[in-house]
């Protein structure tokens, strides 16, 4: 991990991707789009793709036509009716059921980054109600402006529940607050002074959640001057942010976040790299705009992107349902990712979950091939909703190596060693064929190459 | 054609299947023959009473207007099986409901062998229309298995003078005179046509615990069930589910059932068919041993009974206990050593609200084992509002020794107890319970609820608006209710003496009673909500979910009422359910 790549010419590297002879537009890229830009795609998604090749495909993904309303209010009212209880494990399925469903996923993709970004813990919230408003406002602007995102996010009552900061008093400023904030919301670790931490403390005093409602209280609030980042005056909360969001960190916080998400989190990319995205930017702070150009460019279709994560729980289990086209228990699966260590609205630390790497140890392997065995064989509350031989019926397989090539395409897109594909498919030979596919599916979920996005 | 008889003989073979026989006239009785392992088996004694019922034109009626049956019967093969099932008829100068009552005329059984074995059998009031019928089905198995080429599949074998047949894989099935058996694998009716042969060999019907089982059922019953709970609490591991980790509470409601089970050999079962209901008894011959902590549920007949059920408006279900909660808390350490520290815990926060008493001599002494439950569907105050997720009201009625002095004690806990939810409340910056105390026919009463008044949407409140904890006592009478609309209800019915006269139900400990229609009214108005939980807890489409919702009212509808009713007799378990049916009428 964190290897000094070669350098990379940034030009060539966020000049957007043309098929080419060399890198032509195939099941493999389009599999690897749908991975980072959704959770995954059923075969008829990846034979549009094809299709349709990687612009017309990209730009469904940014900007799915069609009216959306109707799924939109629907669901919205799902979550309304779950945010009743305090625990939110209702509201949890509903999400991972939006997720599989959503005809706008990469709205959804980029809602999960924001909520692991802004990582505030349910278990200190308490609230389903505020809960589901931070999750609404993470999906509101998910692929908006930044900037008020942020503004919304530090002003939000459950950022200030969870970070112990209901009563910002004038004589007693919440100093680990506002190091929360600066130092995993805004700019990253070791770039504020305490002078800063203090000041940006005095600018949010004023700020109370009373009966979980955020009220300012004038007389609450030290107007006094303060100095921070290296600007003096009479600043307020607000300002914070405005102050935030000149400082070139902010934007590089993100940008390289979104690199991780996006192109590759084993490398450590060199800032002539970034710099182009991050001038970029900072000039108005359009989510959608940094996430295009990632998404269109050279880099993103080339092997420095090309299987360089690993999946999160939650896109490994969906993009086994949305390959199966099918509607999963996601009350279960909701419980079963959180055994695997992505438990939504419960973020591990407040700077989110590790990811990477750390998705990976031998007890997190082990139970995701026991979800798999569960989603495939339909143990316990998942029964038979994973249905094989409806997807086999589907697109006409009617032998094993049928199924089994359709299996690989869908889930692999077919790039596996063709030694492993014969050790797999000569497995359990003497099962009906049945269950030899259930087998089979169970063995190609579990490599190692389907936990890589 | 080949498609159709293929149908066919699955829907013959299943019409076989699910029935039992008692007997014949030249036949020894079917449980003579039936292997002695056999973990499970239903007699049909009387199947003319189940015809009745289940191939009358009220079920009829029930079945072919269901909108799930009629869009069933639009599918091709649906009317593919009908034109078979014409067919048929057709062949034997006969309609399908004659036939199916003249194939099981003399009964049937159906038993459930180790390793997953079944054997079927079927005693016909026409030998000659069995045979016809299975000629038919032979020749048309013969005639499918040839043309795909697989010339062995069905074939015949003489045994002991018996001409065994299959249709496939391990399949077998014989006639004898004018009974059919069938069986998943073949060496099973290898040993019925040996235990034929053989009087001498052991059968279900030597066996001692079936001749003991089967003194307890009704000879009446058109039904009867055999379960050899030695076998299973011996291989399944099921007396360890059903006697470990059970909770208090738990243990509590069931009473030493599970005990009873883990040491009982046999259960026996009888169903009796009504026109109006159906009614089952089941009995155990495990006996409580008297050092079993719980043994004092079954002694002395249950000290006399429950009490007659409270019946209160709207009323859902209800639930009649004898259940000695003195008795019961002395036996903790013994009944549940591994939970001593959480014991413990629940015993000081007791204390607190009961001022220091000691909870077992000094409260639990106070309430008798007669304990009765109510729960009832709610009307919301439209002033109030309604929530978005309504849930049914409950309430406990303890009888109390010495009313007038432990009546205070217990309201005083009971103000503690609510004091303690607001302070925690108030913690959580949460709203509180408001206090009151109303007067209703006289009995004072301690009633709490949350004010809506800030409330914006009063049609889609928050669940806890389903509570308005109310504390009541009228004579010996404690009652705890969730809201004080039921706790004014059960006053009413104290009042008026619905359950009046208070004779004590004898030798049963328990009494449960649930109302279909009330039942269904409470799920109606939370449709959407379980419609919704259905589709994340089961993945299933919103059209889906609500199809499973039709079927449960459906369902719902053509039940009146369920009654339950377990008791001991000198130590030994026995459960009664009685199903009150409310099928649509026929014209």
């Amino acid at each position: 991990m964190n290897n000094e790549t070669a350098p990379v010419d940034p030009q060539w590297a966020w000049a957007p991707y043309s098929p080419s002879s060399e890198r032509p537009w195939d099941l493999k890229w389009a599999g690897h789009l749908y991975r980072r830009a959704a959770f995954g795609a059923s075969w008829d998604q990846l034979q549009k793709a094809l299709k349709e090749g990687p612009d017309q495909t990209l730009a469904w993904l940014l900007d799915p036509n069609g009216n959306r309303s109707e799924f939109e209010t629907a669901f919205d009212e799902y979550e309304s009716s779950a945010a009743y209880s305090s625990s939110t494990e209702g509201l949890r399925a509903w999400w991972l059921r939006r997720m599989l469903q959503t005809p706008n996923p990469l709205q959804e993709k980029m809602t999960l980054f924001w909520h692991n970004h802004f990582a505030v813990n349910q278990a200190k919230v308490k609230s389903g109600r505020l809960t589901l408003q931070r999750l609404r406002l993470t999906r509101k602007y998910a692929q908006g402006n930044y900037a008020k995102l942020l503004e919304e996010i530090v002003h939000h009552p459950s950022t200030l529940i969870a970070l112990n900061a209901e009563k910002n008093r004038k004589t007693l400023p919440n100093e680990h607050f506002s190091r929360m904030i600066m130092e995993n919301y805004c700019l990253g670790p070791d770039l504020c002074s305490e002078e800063d931490i203090r000041d940006v403390a005095r600018a949010f005093t004023g700020w109370f959640l009373i009966r979980n409602e955020l009220r300012f209280l004038e007389r609450e609030h030290d107007d006094a001057d303060k100095r921070i980042l290296g600007e003096e005056g009479n600043f307020n909360s607000a300002d914070v942010v405005k102050l935030v969001l000149r400082h070139k960190a902010a934007a590089w916080l993100i940008v390289k976040k979104l690199y991780r998400n996006f192109i590759s989190e084993i490398d450590n990319p060199a800032d002539s790299l970034l710099e182009p995205l991050v001038n970029q930017f900072r000039e108005h702070y359009d989510i959608k705009q940094l996430v295009r150009v990632m998404l269109k460019s050279n880099l993103f279709f080339s092997d420095a992107a090309y299987r360089k994560c690993v999946k999160c729980p939650a896109s490994f289990a969906l993009e086994i349902a949305k390959g199966f086209e099918a509607n999963i228990s996601t009350t279960c699966l909701g419980r079963d990712l959180a055994a695997l260590g992505q438990d939504l609205f419960h973020p591990s630390t407040i700077k989110g979950w590790p990811s990477g790497r750390h998705w990976i140890n031998s007890a997190t392997l082990a139970g995701r091939c026991n979800l798999v065995h569960a989603l495939v064989t339909g143990a316990g509350s998942y029964e038979n909703q994973l249905s094989p031989s409806s997807l086999f019926s589907k697109y006409n397989c009617k032998t094993k190596t049928e199924a089994s090539q359709l299996i690989l395409n869908i889930f692999l897109q077919n790039d596996l060693e063709p030694s492993v594909q014969k050790q797999i498919f000569q497995q359990n030979p003497n099962l009906d064929a049945q269950s030899w596919l259930k087998h089979y599916i169970i063995n190609v979920l579990s490599l190692p190459e389907f936990q890589l996005a | 054609m080949v498609r159709k008889f293929q149908v066919g003989i699955r829907i013959v073979m299943f019409a076989l299947f699910v029935c039992q026989n008692a007997g014949s006239d030249s036949l020894p009785k079917a449980s003579q023959w039936i292997p002695q392992d056999a973990v499970i088996t239903f007699e049909m004694s009387k199947p003319a009473d189940l015809f009745h019922l289940l191939l009358g034109p009220r079920i009829e009626k029930a079945v072919t207007t269901a909108p799930e049956y009629q869009a069933l019967a639009n599918e091709q093969g649906f009317k593919e099986l009908q034109g078979v099932i014409r067919y048929l008829e057709t062949t034997l100068s006969t309609d399908w409901k004659t036939a199916v009552k003249t194939l099981l005329g003399k009964g049937g059984t159906f038993s459930l062998l180790p390793e997953n074995k079944i054997l079927l059998t079927t005693d016909s009031e026409d030998s000659k229309l069995l045979s016809q019928l299975h000629e038919i089905l032979y020749g048309f198995a013969k005639n499918e298995a040839e043309n795909q080429g697989n010339y062995d599949r069905v074939k015949s074998k003489e045994y002991k003078g018996v001409t065994g047949y299959t249709f496939g894989q391990d399949e077998a099935h014989c006639i004898i005179d004018n009974r059919f058996m069938f069986t998943n694998k073949s060496n099973v009716l290898k040993q019925i046509i040996d235990n034929r042969s053989n009087s001498e060999l052991k059968s279900l019907s030597t066996l001692e615990n079936y001749q003991c089982a089967q003194s307890t059922i009704n000879p009446e019953a058109s039904l009867k069930g055999f379960l050899r709970l030695d076998i299973l609490n011996q291989f399944t591991g099921i007396n360890k589910v059903l006697t470990k980790n059970l909770n208090p509470l738990a243990a509590l409601l069931l009473a030493g059932l599970p005990d009873s089970l883990s040491v009982s050999n046999w259960l026996s079962a009888g169903l009796h068919v009504g026109e109006e209901h159906l009614s089952l008894l089941a009995n155990i011959d495990g006996k409580l041993d008297t050092s079993d902590p719980l043994s004092f549920i079954g002694s002395n007949g249950c000290a006399g009974g429950v009490l007659p059920i409270i019946q209160v408006p709207n009323q859902i279900a209800s639930f009649s206990f004898y259940r000695d909660l003195y008795q019961f808390y002395s036996a903790k350490d013994d009944l549940f050593p591994e939970r001593t520290s959480g014991l413990i815990f629940f015993e000081n926060m007791m204390g607190i609200f009961f001022t220091g008493r000691d909870l077992t001599e000094e409260v639990w002494k106070e309430v008798k084992p007669e304990i009765r439950f109510v729960v009832s569907e709610q009307r919301y105050d439209p002033s109030i509002g309604a929530p978005a997720v309504q849930l049914p009201s409950f309430a406990v009625i303890f009888k109390l020794f010495n009313p007038e002095k432990f009546g205070l004690i217990a309201e005083e806990a009971w103000q503690k107890a609510i004091g303690l939810v607001n302070f925690t409340r108030g913690q959580e910056a949460l709203p509180g319970l408001l206090i009151d105390r109303p007067v209703y026919k006289d009995i004072k009463m301690t009633s709490t609820y949350f004010s809506s008044m800030e409330e914006d949407d009063k049609s889609k409140l928050e669940t806890r608006f389903n509570f308005r904890p109310t504390l009541a006592r009228i004579e010996d009478n404690l009652i705890l209710s969730s809201t004080d609309q039921l706790a004014e209800d059960i006053i009413d019915s104290v009042l008026v003496g619905t359950v009046a006269p208070l004779e004590k139900i004898p030798g049963t400990h328990s009494l449960v009673q649930i109302n279909a229609d009330r039942l269904a009214s409470i799920l109606t108005s939370n449709r959407e909500t379980i419609v919704r939980n259905d589709m994340i807890e089961k993945g299933k489409t919103k059209e889906q979910a609500e199809a499973g919702q039709e079927i449960l009212h459906r369902i719902l509808s053509y039940l009146n009422q369920a009654t339950l009713q377990v008791g001991m007799e000198d130590n030994i378990a026995q459960a009664a359910l009685k199903l009150s049916l409310n099928l649509p009428a026929v014209e």
